[in-house]
């Protein structure tokens, strides 16, 4: 039985229960193929917010970093999170990143070029969804290594980017919490490299949404680490939370690989050192740490045309 | 790029070899719109034997008027795959912009190629495949039917809720007629222009000439494809909402029966035992259904198949035995 099947089929249920009722009575049934799109990516979405929850939850409740008597910053990151990986990211990332796809690969097969692939580059990936599925993984993360670093380095990107590192009670909820216009930027350059290697629409948010599940585990409130060496194999809780430490806010930061350590290594940003670290922002207006979603978005939005004003870059 | 593209239709030649081998019962190519691949079911034993491996988004196909090869649209991979109508071992790859539906024209000159994503209908050269002319047409042109003579065909545009008759003498188009919601499957039928309408319960039957609504037939809610049986006695018409597939008088239109099929029922082959495979879009499967008495078995297949096409070693004895 393939492992997708049990996914298919819940997605296929949303879609004929839920999501076709109401094209129908919308009278926009002519998106019905899209719409089954983001029910199998909802679908996805959910469970892997389910498996975060069951390997996450225990691993906070036995091994805390941090106790705290009052939780309620955390729940603005459930919602982020819900938001992020059920509703809006599925829908964003495929929608868009088909049309885009199709007009573009399209455009270039009119004037004679054949839209690049992974496998039209590497013939044995042909028919081996395994491997290439992985390479895949490999050049998303080490795309997502340098916006994230760059979204560090200019003043203009931090504001935004200061929303996620607000946070003062980081748990695996907390990857999602991002300012809505970084998360748009962040798909826009995902989208820009997967259109470069020829990742198929189908398969792009499954990418995002398990390089989201280890991002989820490493932002854990928990002592945890992976040893010497499987912390420089993939990124854990211990090797992040060095990311999000007080003092390591703005420009000071290191570690900014999302799911291999690699590029930090590759690029003289890595930080081993066995310390957990207290997370949070010094500099982030109280807003961006406690406030609702609301007003962390409104607060990233004025630190950003602050920024802006400013002159800064 | 001249050499990765010879490693390329290599590889692909390799994964279908083990689809070069046509069993004598006959067998189903389905079209797995979600995962990029093409199933070969054996109809004998009502499983899944072999799966191709394409690009990205497989939908629909087209046989060549000489019937020696098989085209295979592969919409976000760009890409005709060219396949052997019987093994179905791919023979080559032809770049082509978004082909959703597609047909070459019964008199054998033009192959017209839908692109649904893109907003435009293409006309090609049917010998070489070369594009003679494009059709900007806003918006989502979806299924197609050609008249019987092969001067006209007919495209749903399905996010503008109109038909368009298309003149491929003079290339040009003719008319554009509103028909209602979300227009999908198209046939000619007596004379007339039927359009399936996905955003509603009915299809309409509509007037060649000029695109004049003469009448509407319900059938159920999302009407989606609609097929002749080879007799040319029934009309075969699936509903997606509703999970039926209505079988109707040919001439009359009227409703004969409504047998319930899962899974949001989408295209239709005939298998020569008189049973119907139907693609369940939603269910990962393909129905098989026994018109006579309504009995369906589902047959697993890959993620959204869509397009079906059934060789020509189809025997009807061995799908006895598989009851």
């Amino acid at each position: 039985m393939s492992p997708t099947l049990p996914f298919d089929l819940a997605a296929g249920w949303v879609q004929q229960h839920a999501v076709l009722p109401l094209l129908y009575r919308a009278g926009l049934m002519q998106w019905e193929e899209v719409g089954f799109g983001w029910a199998l990516f909802a679908v996805y979405g959910a469970a892997q917010v389910a498996v975060t929850y069951a390997v996450c939850l225990p691993l906070e409740r036995c091994r805390p970093v941090e106790r705290w008597p009052d939780r309620r910053a955390v729940g603005v990151d459930v919602l982020y999170t819900l938001i992020a990986r059920v509703g809006l990211l599925p829908l964003i990332t495929f929608v868009l990143f088909y049309q885009v796809q199709v007009a573009l690969t399209g455009w270039l097969t009119d004037h004679g070029i054949i839209p690049p692939t992974l496998e039209g580059v590497f013939p044995f990936l042909l028919g081996r969804p395994v491997p290439t599925f992985l390479l895949y993984v490999v050049i998303l993360d080490f795309a997502e290594y340098w916006r994230h670093r760059l979204s560090h380095r200019l003043d203009t990107l931090y504001a935004l980017h200061a929303v996620h590192h607000a946070q003062r009670q980081m748990t695996f909820w907390s990857d999602d919490r991002n300012h809505l216009l970084e998360e748009v930027a962040g798909f826009l350059w995902f989208a820009a490299v997967g259109l470069a290697i020829g990742i198929p629409p189908m398969q792009f948010p499954l990418l995002v949404l398990l390089l989201r599940l280890i991002e989820s585990l490493s932002h854990a409130n928990a002592r945890l680490s992976f040893g010497r060496l499987g912390e420089r194999l993939i990124v854990s809780p211990r090797f992040h939370r060095a990311h999000h430490g007080m003092t390591a806010a703005g420009q000071r930061s290191a570690n900014y690989g999302a799911v291999l350590p690699w590029w930090d290594m590759l690029f003289g940003t890595a930080d081993f050192s066995r310390t957990y670290a207290r997370t949070g922002d010094p500099t982030a207006e109280e807003a961006l740490a406690t406030g609702s979603y609301a007003a962390q978005q409104w607060a990233g939005l004025r630190r950003m045309l602050r920024t802006l004003a400013a002159g800064h870059s | 790029m001249r050499l990765f593209l010879r490693a390329f239709v290599a590889a692909l030649l390799s994964a279908a070899a083990i689809a070069g081998t046509a069993r004598a019962a006959g067998d189903v190519l389905v079209l797995n719109s979600g995962d990029a691949t093409l199933s070969i079911v054996d109809i004998s034993q009502l499983r899944e034997v072999a799966r191709i491996p394409v690009l990205r988004e497989p939908h629909h196909w087209a046989l060549a008027p000489d019937g020696r090869t098989l085209l295979v649209g592969d919409t976000g991979g760009n890409a005709l795959f060219v396949l052997n109508p019987d093994s179905f071992a791919v023979l080559r790859r032809v770049p082509c912009a978004d082909p959703y539906q597609l047909g070459f024209s019964p008199d054998g000159k033009f192959l017209v190629v839908n692109g649904l994503a893109r907003n435009q209908v293409d006309v090609y050269d049917a010998a070489t495949l070369r594009l003679v002319h494009r059709f900007p047409l806003a918006s989502m042109p979806s299924h197609l039917a050609f008249s019987p003579d092969g001067g006209r065909v007919f495209v749903s545009l399905q996010g503008a809720r109109r038909l368009a008759a298309i003149d491929l003498g003079r290339m040009q188009v003719l008319w554009q007629a509103e028909v209602g919601r979300a227009p999908a499957g198209v046939l000619w039928l007596g004379g007339r222009v039927l359009v399936a309408l996905m955003g509603e319960d009915d299809f309409a039957v509509l007037d060649p000439a000029d695109g004049r609504i003469e009448r509407r037939v319900v059938t159920g809610k999302g009407t989606h494809q609609l097929y002749l049986s080879p007799d040319q006695r029934t009309l075969w018409v699936n509903a997606r909402l509703s999970n039926i597939t209505v079988a109707l008088d040919a001439g009359s239109f009227a409703v004969r029966r409504r047998y319930a099929v899962p899974g949001g029922p989408d295209d239709i082959a005939f298998a020569p035992d008189g049973r119907l495979w139907i693609t369940e879009r939603f269910a990962r499967a393909v129905a098989v259904l026994d018109p006579a008495s309504g009995a369906v078995q589902s047959v697993d297949v890959g993620r959204s198949p869509h397009g079906l096409f059934l060789n020509a070693h189809a025997v009807p004895a061995s799908v006895a035995r598989a009851d």
